[in-house]
C-alpha cells in the first residue's frame, strides 16, 4: 500500500513546528469543501468567497490552540458555518424571511422536474434554500448536500443529535415548499397542514413559507395556512 | 401510534433499523400528514443530492495565504527582527539573487549560473562586507526529468533532506557545484512551465529561492518537485528547505515536505 496523504492533524502540527508549506497544503486541501459550503449558506459566490477567506483566517489565528480533540474537519467546518452566520448577520440578509415578497430574488413558480435541465434546477434548489432559516439551513446542507453524518453535523453545529434530525425534517419540508413542492393531494384530507401543527416554535421554515408558497405554487393547494 | 416526528428524518435517510421502519411503514398509510411530510422531504432530499460542487473561484485564498506568510515570518521573530535594520542593501542583494534565478533561467540556465554566484557575492560585498558570499546558496541549474520516478512521502523528505546536505555543504565551499547528481536538463520551456505551476499553487514565500526543480511522479500522478532554500532573509544564510510537490496538470498541491538546515 502506498504511504497515505498525511492526515490533517498531521500538517497542523507540521505548520506549528515550522513547515509553512503544510498550511497552504490544508487550504488546498479543503478550500472546496468550505467554499461550496458558504455558497450554498449565502447564496451568492461574493459572499461566499469573503466567508472562506474569514473561515481560513480564524484557522490560521487559532491554529495554535486547536488540540485535536474534535477532528479538523469538524472544528473547520464549523469555523465555516460561524464565519457565514456572521456574515449573514453583517449584510442584514438574515431577516430574509421578513421581507417582502419583491427582496426574494427570482422566486420563479420552478418549473417541472421534467422539464427542468440539471443547471436551473439546481438554481432553483439554492433559492429556495435561502427561504430556510439559517439553522435549518446549515444542517441540511452539511448532512443532504455534504454527506456529513448527523452525529458530524451535531458536533459541528453544536446542538444534540435530536436537534439535528429534527431541524433536518423541518428544514427539508420547509424547502420543499419553497420550492413549490406540495402535498400532491394529501393535503386535503388533512387541511392543518404539516409544520403548523407540528413543531416547535423552531419551525419557522413552515409559518412564513406557506403564504408565499401559495403564491408561488398558483392555484394548485390554496388549503395550507398557518 | 402518534406522529412519529423523531423518526422522519431517519426514514427518509433509510437509516431506521428493521422494527422501526416497519412502525412507519404501518403508520403512514393511515396518516395523511405523515405521508405528506415525508413526500416532501424526500423530494427536497433528492433535490439536495443533486446540487453539485462548482470549482473555487481563481484567487480566493491567496490573500489567506500571503496572510499566513505573514505571520510566519512574524513567528520567526527574534532572528528576522534583529537583522531588520540592515534589510536595505542586504535585501536588495537578496531580491539580485532572486530575480537573476528568474529571469536567468529564461536566458542560459548552466551558462549563468556562475554569473548569478559572482552578482550575489558583489551584492552582499557592498551590502556590509559580509566575508561569506552568498553562503548556502546553489545556483540553480534547470529542471530534472525523471518522468519515470514516482515519489512518495518519505522519497519527498528524501529530497528535502539531500537539499538541506547540500546547503551544508554550499555553506563550506560556495561556489558553482554539480550539488545533486541528477542529471540536469537545460531545457528552458519546460523549466518555465514548471516554475509557473509552483508559483501558480500559492505557496511560495518571499524568501524562498528555488534550488532544484524535478519533473517526476508523486504517487503515480505526473507532478513537478520544486526544492526551496528558505532563510530569515537579509544576509542570514538559509534555515530550511521546504519542498513544494505540484500537480502538473492543474498546480494543485500535493504534497510538502521540509527540512532544518543545521546551522554552519
Amino acid at each position: 500500500m502506498p504511504d497515505p496523504p498525511a492526515r490533517d492533524e498531521d500538517l497542523v502540527r507540521r505548520y506549528l513546528s515550522g513547515d509553512r508549506a503544510a498550511f497552504a497544503a490544508l487550504v488546498e486541501r479543503h478550500e472546496r469543501r468550505v467554499y461550496n459550503l458558504a455558497l450554498r449558506m449565502t447564496g451568492r459566490e461574493e459572499d461566499a468567497r469573503d466567508a472562506t477567506q474569514d473561515a481560513f483566517l480564524t484557522v490560521l489565528r487559532k491554529l495554535s490552540s486547536f488540540r485535536g480533540e474534535a477532528a479538523f474537519t469538524t472544528w473547520l467546518h464549523r469555523v465555516t458555518v460561524n464565519a457565514c452566520y456572521d456574515l449573514l448577520r453583517k449584510r442584514q440578509r438574515a431577516p430574509l424571511l421578513e421581507r417582502g415578497e419583491d427582496d426574494l430574488p427570482a422566486l420563479e413558480p420552478p418549473p417541472a422536474p421534467d422539464h427542468a435541465d440539471a443547471s436551473s434546477l439546481s438554481m432553483d434548489v439554492q433559492q429556495a434554500l435561502l427561504q430556510v432559516p439559517e439553522d435549518f439551513r446549515a444542517v441540511m446542507i452539511l448532512h443532504d448536500v455534504h454527506d456529513l453524518r448527523q452525529e458530524e453535523v451535531a458536533a459541528i453545529v453544536g446542538v444534540p443529535i435530536g436537534t439535528v434530525k429534527s431541524r433536518l425534517h423541518r428544514g427539508r419540508i420547509a424547502l420543499a415548499r419553497a420550492m413549490g413542492i406540495e402535498q400532491q393531494g394529501r393535503v386535503s384530507q388533512d387541511p392543518k397542514g404539516p409544520p403548523a401543527s407540528g413543531g416547535s416554535p423552531g419551525a419557522a421554515p413552515g409559518a412564513p413559507r406557506s403564504g408565499e408558497r401559495a403564491d408561488a405554487a398558483g392555484p394548485s393547494e390554496g388549503t395550507v395556512s398557518p | 401510534m402518534s406522529h412519529p416526528e423523531d423518526l422522519l428524518a431517519d426514514y427518509v435517510d433509510g437509516t431506521l433499523d428493521e422494527r422501526e421502519r416497519a412502525a412507519i411503514d404501518a403508520h403512514l398509510p393511515g396518516c395523511a400528514r405523515c405521508s405528506a411530510e415525508v413526500r416532501q422531504a424526500e423530494a427536497a432530499r433528492a433535490a439536495l443530492s443533486e446540487l453539485e460542487d462548482v470549482p473555487v473561484p481563481f484567487g480566493v485564498t491567496g490573500p489567506v495565504l500571503a496572510e499566513a506568510g505573514r505571520r510566519f515570518e512574524r513567528r520567526r521573530g527574534v532572528t528576522w527582527e534583529r537583522f531588520q535594520w540592515a534589510a536595505g542593501l542586504a535585501a536588495a542583494a537578496a531580491i539580485v539573487v532572486v530575480v537573476a534565478l528568474n529571469v536567468g533561467g529564461e536566458d542560459a540556465q548552466n551558462a549563468a549560473a556562475p554569473e548569478r554566484t559572482t552578482a550575489v557575492a558583489g551584492g552582499t560585498g557592498a551590502a556590509g562586507g559580509a566575508e561569506a558570499a552568498a553562503p548556502g546558496v546553489i545556483p540553480f541549474a534547470g529542471i530534472e526529468r525523471q518522468q519515470d520516478v514516482s515519489y512518495d512521502e518519505a522519497g519527498i523528505q528524501a529530497v528535502a533532506a539531500q537539499a538541506a546536505d547540500a546547503v551544508v555543504a554550499a555553506e563550506a565551499t560556495p561556489g558553482p557545484q554539480a550539488a545533486f547528481a541528477s542529471t540536469v536538463q537545460d531545457l528552458k520551456e519546460r523549466t518555465s512551465l514548471a516554475k509557473d505551476c509552483v508559483d501558480r499553487s500559492g505557496v511560495r514565500g518571499p524568501n524562498d529561492v528555488l534550488i532544484r526543480l524535478i519533473e517526476a511522479k508523486f504517487e503515480g500522478t505526473p507532478a513537478y518537485i520544486g526544492v526551496f532554500s528558505e532563510g530569515p532573509g537579509a544576509e542570514q544564510p538559509p534555515d530550511h528547505i521546504v519542498v513544494f510537490v505540484v500537480a502538473k496538470d492543474d498546480c494543485r498541491i500535493l504534497s510538502t515536505a521540509s527540512q532544518r538546515i543545521p546551522p554552519g
